[in-house]
Order: structure tokens, then sequence, then C-alpha cells
């Protein structure tokens, strides 16, 4: 069975809004820089709220930094 | 290492250091054949209390470093983002969880060893032992979880 996984793409918002740290970030969701690094590293899959808060911070759809796709671990 | 590893780190050591101590006056009562309530039931209490007083004291201690060591870093009186979020939530119910099953293990060794003919004593003795074991696996697991991710 294929195994999916919560893909986002981060890294690649935070540097198209001016190169936003991680810190800015966390700052903005309400979260650890820990939390945003395990994110991004896709280690850790937020729950919607975050996810939410996450796309809030970058002004974007939340599709748009998290998708779900097969992993391949 | 983050702040959150630091703190466990440190209820990691204090457990361990409160285990040896049981330990190390556990053993020779033991190995003398003279186990007597009184003693026991006092060693039990240090345990408990020593446990307890270590961690609020061990979690005040590194409060204040991280401060410092904070301050010093970014040159300024900016408090320290001690947070706890979402992540940081799950883990510690996962370690609370691991910590359960250990426990209750434990507590079902001791139980056997009780019904294999031991004394009631040392089936308090064991179950002492594995409360403060379990800590020990929580911890662990906690570790464990933060170095993964979740």
């Amino acid at each position: 069975m294929e195994k999916y996984k919560v893909r986002n793409k981060l890294r690649k918002l935070r540097f198209l809004n001016g190169e936003m740290t991680q810190e800015q970030l966390a700052e903005k969701a309400g979260v650890t820089r820990q939390t945003i690094i395990a994110i991004e590293g896709s280690k850790y899959a937020p729950s919607l709220e975050l996810a939410f808060k996450i796309a809030l911070a970058f002004g974007v759809p939340l599709g748009e930094v998290f998708s779900y796709e097969i992993g391949d671990e | 290492m983050s702040i959150r590893k630091i703190y466990i780190s440190v209820s990691l050591v204090s457990t361990l250091l409160i285990l040896g101590y049981y330990l190390l006056n556990l053993i020779p009562m033991m190995r003398q054949g003279d186990l007597n309530s009184e003693d026991v039931f006092r060693l039990a209490a240090i345990a408990i209390i020593a446990s307890i007083v270590l961690n609020i004291a061990g979690n005040i201690l590194t409060n204040i470093v991280i401060h410092i060591i904070h301050a010093i870093q970014t040159q300024s009186d900016k408090e320290v983002r001690l947070i706890e979020d979402e992540r940081d939530k799950l883990i510690s119910l996962k370690g609370a969880q691991v910590s359960y099953v250990a426990f209750s293990l434990g507590v079902l060794a001791s139980m056997l060893a009780f019904v294999l003919g031991q004394p009631a004593l040392v089936m308090f003795c064991l179950i002492i032992f594995f409360s403060l074991l379990a800590e020990i696996c929580g911890d662990l697991a906690q570790f464990y979880y933060y170095s993964r991710g979740s």
C-alpha cells in the first residue's frame, strides 16, 4: 500500500517572504522554532489549526503551503 | 540542544541520581537479609520526596541558567520564549504513555514476585524501583521523540 505524507513548501515561502526566519514564522504561528524546523523537514505533521496559522502567516491558502503526497521513505 | 531537551536531561539526571541512591541503600539491606519495614518505608519516602525536590530545584536552576546564557548570547534583556506548543504537548503525552506502560508492567512484575512467595516488603521495594524506572523510561522516550522530530 502506498504511504502518503504531508509535504510542505515552508522553505520556499519563507524565501519568497523576504527571507523570513524560522524564528519569525514561529512567533507568527505561536509555536517554537523547533516545531517549525520539524514541520519544514517533514518530520512532524501539524494540526489543522496550526497549518491554517502558518498559511495565514504567509497570506496564502492552506493548499499552497501543504500537500498530501506519496512519501518516499 | 533545544531548551526542552535540556529540561528532559535535567529530569533524567535527577531521577537517575535518586534511583542510584535508592539502590545503593536497598541492595546492602537485601544482602544482609534484614529488610525491616521502618527502614524500607523511610528509604522510599526519602526517594519520593527527593525526587520531587530535585526535579523542582533542577527546573528552577535550569531556568536561571538558560536565561543567563540567552542574555549573554543576545546581549539584550528580551525574554526566552518558553512556550509549550502542540508538538511539545504531544511528545509529553507520548512520554507519559511510555511511563504508564513501564509502570504497569513493573507493578505486574512486583505482584508476580509476591505471588511466587516473596515477602510483601519486597513487592513494595520493587514498586518504588519500577516507579523510578518508569519515569526514566518516559524521559528517554521524550528525548527520543524530540530527536526524531515528533
